[in-house]
C-alpha cells in the first residue's frame, strides 16, 4: 500500500500543469507596507497599509475618509511611486491634495461623468460602471504603487450591488500588480476580499474656534477603527478586537495662523 | 588619352540648366503681363529698398541692379515689385520638377539660383544624344515658362561655366572643354571679388586667358586660389557630386484609394495594420521609431478627418501602435464612409532607459500609453490625466494634462500636519437656507432638513471683476446636524443669482 507521501506526490505531479504544488501549504510572505503618512494611523496599522491587497475604508461624509486615502497617497507618490485616483463622483479637490503633499504629476486622476453615455439614463451606477471598469483597466496595465477607488458619495444600497466577482478579480489582480487598492465608501462593500478593513468614525466634536472674535473652523477630530487585518501574524487564529486610533486634522488656513 | 564619347554608357556626363536672371523670370512667372512690360524687381526693409533685378525691357531703359526705389520709380513706364520668396520657391519647383524628368541624380547649384546640375549618364536611350537632350530640356523648361540656358560637358564646372555664360545650347566635346571655355569672360569662373580686380588689371578678360597663364605664376601672385581659377579656365577642376535626395522623414507616408465608401471602422484597421506594418519596416532599416502617427482620411462629404496619435515615448511595437489608432479613431470617428486613406509618421531614436533594481515601480510606458487610450475612449479626453494647480485667485482653479510621470525617484517628505480635505460638489449644489440675524441657520439639502450647529464666516471672495467672467459669492463653513448625521461642510451665497450653494463637504 503506497504511503501518503506517496500519494500526495502523485496527486501534485498529476495536477501540476492546472494546479501548482496543490496539497502543498504556501508560506505567505508579510506584505510590503506603505506608510499612510499619519503616525497613530500607522501604529494601529502595525507600519501601514499593505501593498498588493484591498484595503476599504467606510464611513459616513465628514469622517476623515478622503483625508486619510489623500495622506496615503501623498506618503506613496513622495516615494517615487505612480498612482491612481478613480473619482466617482467627481469630488476629489486638487487643492486639498496638493496641500496633503500628493505629487501630482505623479497622480492619475480618472473623472467619472454620467454626461458622457448619453444613451444611458443617468444612474448613479453608470458612473460606478465605469469607475469599476477604469480600476480594471489599471490593475491590467499594473505598475501603479496604489489605486484609490473613491465611492464615498454611492449610496450603499447601489454600492452592495456590485457583484462579490469584481472583488475577488480586483484581489487577485491587484496580488499580481503588487498594487495597493484603496476603498473608501459609505459601508463595508468588499467583505471577505478585503485584507485590511477601516471604519472612520467621527470623534469628540471640536468645536470652531473663536478667541473671541470672529468663529474659525481649525480642526477636525476622526477615529479610525481597524476593524480587520488578513496580514496579521498571530500564533491564535482567534479574531481580535477592533483596534482605535485617534487622529486629527487641520484646516489649510490654520497651518498659517 | 582618348576620351569616350559623351553619352556612351560607363561616361560622366553632367547637363546643367540656368535660368539667366532667375529673380526676374521667378517675378514674371505668376503675372505673365509683366513680360511684355519693363519691370523691376526690389529687396530690402522700406525705405532702403534696392533693385535687385530687372527685366530686359528695363535694362534697355536703363534700370541696373543696385538702384534705389526712388532712382527706379523715375522712370514712369518701369513697374517696380517688391521680391516674394514664395515665387522664387514656386519657380524652383517648377524647375526641379523639369529636371527630375531627366536624371534621377540633380544637383542645386547654391551659388547661381535656379541653376540645377543633372548627371545624364546612360539617358541616351530615352532622350538621344547630348544635343537631343539638352534641345528636349530647354523645350521643357521654355514650356513651363523659364527661358534657359543648356550646357553639356564631361566636366561638371565646365558645364556650369558654358550654361553661365553662353545662351541657348551648348556642348563641350569629350576633351575639348579648354576650348570651349576659351571666349567665355571671367565673370563666369566663381571670382573673389579681390581676384576679379586683379585680373581686371592684369587685363585679363576671358577664361582663355586665365588658362594661357603659367599655373605657378598665378599661384605665386593671387595664392591657391589661383591653383583652383586655372583649372576652372582649362575645364579640368574635378567635382563630387552631391545629388538631392528626397528627405526620409517626407517618404514615411502611405495612401490607400478606396474601392467603394467604407463606413465601419474594422474593415479600416486591417489596411491601416498593412499600412503601420510598411512604415515600421521603413524606420526600423535607419534603427529608429515612430514618434507620431498621423492618419488622414478623406470623407464621402469631400472633408478630410485628421488625428494624430503621438505616444509618449517612440516605439517600434506594431500592435500597440495599431491599438492607439483604432482607440483614437473609436473615440473621434469620422462623419462621413471613408474613400481615401493616408497614413504620414514621424521617426525619432527609440526609447532605452536603464533601469534600476531598487527604483520604485512604475507603469511601463507602452503598456501606460494603451492603457490610458482606453481610459479616454471609456471615461473621455478632458477627464483622464493628471491635474495642475492655476495660478488663479478662484479657490480649485485647475487644469488638466497628460499623465507622464516622471522617473520614479524619492522626494523629500514634508513634515506638516494632515490638511482636512475638501470633497468638492461639481457642480455646486443648490440648497435652501433659512437665515436668522443675516446668518444661516437651517439648510435644506437632499430632501433632508440639517440645522446649523456651528458656522464660521462669511469669507468674501470674489475675482476677474474687469470682465463678464466675474465671480463673487459669501462664504461660510457649517457644522451641519440631523437626527442621524453630522456634517461639516462649506456653503455659499451667490449675490447675483441670490441663490445658496453647498461647494463641499470636508472629509
Amino acid at each position: 500500500m503506497p504511503s501518503s507521501a506517496a500519494i500526495r506526490l502523485h496527486i501534485e505531479t498529476t495536477l501540476a500543469n492546472r494546479v501548482p504544488a496543490a496539497l502543498t501549504l504556501k508560506i505567505k510572505q508579510a506584505p510590503e507596507l506603505f506608510v499612510t503618512g499619519i503616525a497613530e494611523v500607522d501604529a494601529v496599522l502595525d507600519g501601514g497599509i499593505p501593498r498588493g491587497c484591498i484595503t476599504e475604508v467606510a464611513g459616513a461624509a465628514s469622517t476623515g475618509k478622503t483625508s486619510f486615502g489623500l495622506s496615503a497617497i501623498a506618503a506613496i507618490t513622495q516615494s517615487g511611486a505612480a498612482c491612481a485616483w478613480v473619482d466617482v463622483s467627481d469630488t476629489l479637490s486638487p487643492e486639498s491634495a496638493a496641500a496633503a503633499g500628493v505629487e501630482l504629476k505623479r497622480l492619475l486622476w480618472l473623472r467619472t461623468s454620467a454626461e458622457r453615455k448619453l444613451k444611458l439614463t443617468d444612474k448613479p451606477w453608470s458612473r460606478l460602471e465605469q469607475a469599476l471598469k477604469a480600476t480594471d483597466l489599471l490593475l491590467q496595465a499594473g505598475g501603479f504603487g496604489a489605486i484609490v477607488l473613491d465611492m464615498s458619495d454611492v449610496v450603499p444600497q447601489h454600492a452592495m450591488r456590485i457583484p462579490l466577482a469584481t472583488w475577488y478579480r480586483f484581489r487577485l489582480a491587484a496580488e499580481q500588480a503588487r498594487t495597493a487598492l484603496i476603498f473608501l465608501s459609505q459601508a463595508p462593500c468588499a467583505h471577505s476580499c478585503a485584507a485590511l478593513a477601516l471604519r472612520c468614525e467621527p470623534a469628540s466634536v471640536r468645536s470652531f474656534s473663536s478667541n473671541g472674535e470672529t468663529a474659525l473652523f481649525e480642526h477636525q477630530q476622526y477615529t479610525l477603527i481597524r476593524e480587520r487585518n488578513r496580514n496579521e501574524s498571530s500564533v491564535f487564529l482567534q479574531k481580535k478586537p477592533p483596534l482605535r486610533a485617534a487622529w486629527h486634522a487641520e484646516t489649510l488656513w490654520s497651518r498659517v495662523r | 588619352m582618348a576620351r569616350r564619347n559623351a553619352v556612351v554608357a560607363g561616361a560622366v556626363m553632367y547637363a546643367v540648366l540656368h535660368p539667366p536672371n532667375f529673380y526676374a523670370q521667378a517675378a514674371a512667372h505668376p503675372r505673365p503681363e509683366l513680360r511684355r512690360r519693363p519691370f523691376a524687381l526690389l529687396d530690402g526693409d522700406p525705405p532702403a529698398e534696392f533693385v535687385i533685378a530687372a527685366n530686359k525691357a528695363a535694362r534697355a531703359l536703363g534700370v541696373e541692379a543696385g538702384m534705389t526705389r526712388l532712382q527706379a520709380e523715375s522712370f514712369p513706364e518701369v513697374t517696380a515689385l517688391s521680391r516674394t520668396p514664395a515665387d522664387e520657391a514656386s519657380a524652383h519647383t517648377i524647375l526641379h520638377n523639369v529636371v527630375c524628368l531627366f536624371s534621377p541624380r540633380i544637383e542645386h547649384i547654391e551659388i547661381s539660383p535656379g541653376t540645377y546640375a543633372l548627371d545624364i549618364e546612360g539617358m541616351n536611350r530615352l532622350y538621344g544624344d547630348a544635343t537631343q537632350l539638352a534641345a528636349r530640356l530647354r523645350q521643357h523648361t521654355m514650356a513651363a515658362g523659364f527661358l534657359a540656358n543648356v550646357a553639356v560637358a564631361e566636366n561638371f564646372h565646365a558645364a556650369v561655366c558654358l550654361a553661365l555664360g553662353r545662351a541657348g545650347v551648348s556642348i563641350a566635346a569629350s576633351g575639348c572643354e579648354r576650348e570651349a571655355l576659351r571666349d567665355l569672360p571671367v565673370r563666369v569662373l566663381p571670382l573673389e571679388p579681390e581676384h576679379e580686380e586683379t585680373l581686371h588689371s592684369w587685363g585679363v578678360r576671358t577664361c582663355g586667358e586665365v588658362a594661357a597663364l603659367l599655373e605657378t605664376d598665378l599661384i605665386a601672385r593671387i595664392g591657391q586660389a589661383g591653383k583652383k581659377l586655372h583649372a576652372l579656365a582649362r575645364g579640368e577642376w574635378p567635382h563630387l557630386m552631391f545629388p538631392i535626395e528626397p528627405s526620409f522623414e517626407d517618404g514615411l507616408s502611405e495612401h490607400m484609394e478606396l474601392d467603394h465608401p467604407v463606413e465601419v471602422l474594422e474593415p479600416l484597421l486591417f489596411l491601416l495594420a498593412r499600412m503601420t506594418d510598411a512604415l515600421l519596416e521603413r524606420v526600423k532599416e535607419k534603427a529608429l521609431a515612430i514618434a507620431s502617427l498621423r492618419v488622414v482620411l478623406h470623407l464621402d462629404s469631400n472633408k478630410r478627418h485628421e488625428r494624430t496619435v503621438r505616444p509618449a515615448l517612440p516605439l517600434q511595437d506594431k500592435p500597440t501602435l495599431l491599438k492607439l489608432l483604432q482607440l483614437d479613431l473609436e473615440t473621434h470617428p469620422p462623419s462621413a464612409a471613408i474613400l481615401h486613406l493616408e497614413l504620414h509618421a514621424q521617426s525619432a531614436a527609440p526609447y532605452r532607459a536603464q533601469h534600476g533594481l531598487f527604483l520604485p515601480q512604475a507603469p511601463e510606458p507602452g503598456r501606460l500609453e494603451v492603457t490610458l487610450a482606453h481610459l479616454k475612449k471609456l471615461l473621455g479626453d478632458e477627464r483622464v490625466g493628471s491635474v495642475e494647480l492655476k495660478d488663479d485667485t478662484r479657490p480649485n482653479a485647475f487644469r488638466m494634462v497628460p499623465f507622464a510621470p516622471p522617473p520614479p525617484a524619492k522626494s523629500e517628505k514634508q513634515s506638516l500636519s494632515v490638511p482636512t480635505a475638501l470633497r468638492v460638489s461639481r457642480p455646486p449644489q443648490a440648497v435652501g437656507v433659512v437665515l436668522r440675524d443675516n446668518k444661516p441657520t437651517l439648510v435644506f439639502w437632499d430632501g433632508q432638513r440639517y440645522a446649523i450647529r456651528e458656522i464660521a464666516g462669511p469669507w468674501r471672495v470674489s475675482g476677474q471683476w474687469w470682465s463678464e467672467a466675474n465671480w463673487c459669492r459669501e462664504e461660510w463653513d457649517v457644522r451641519l446636524a440631523n437626527e442621524t448625521a453630522e456634517r461639516v461642510c462649506r456653503i455659499a451665497f451667490d449675490p447675483r443669482s441670490r441663490c445658496w450653494y453647498v461647494q463641499g463637504t470636508y472629509d
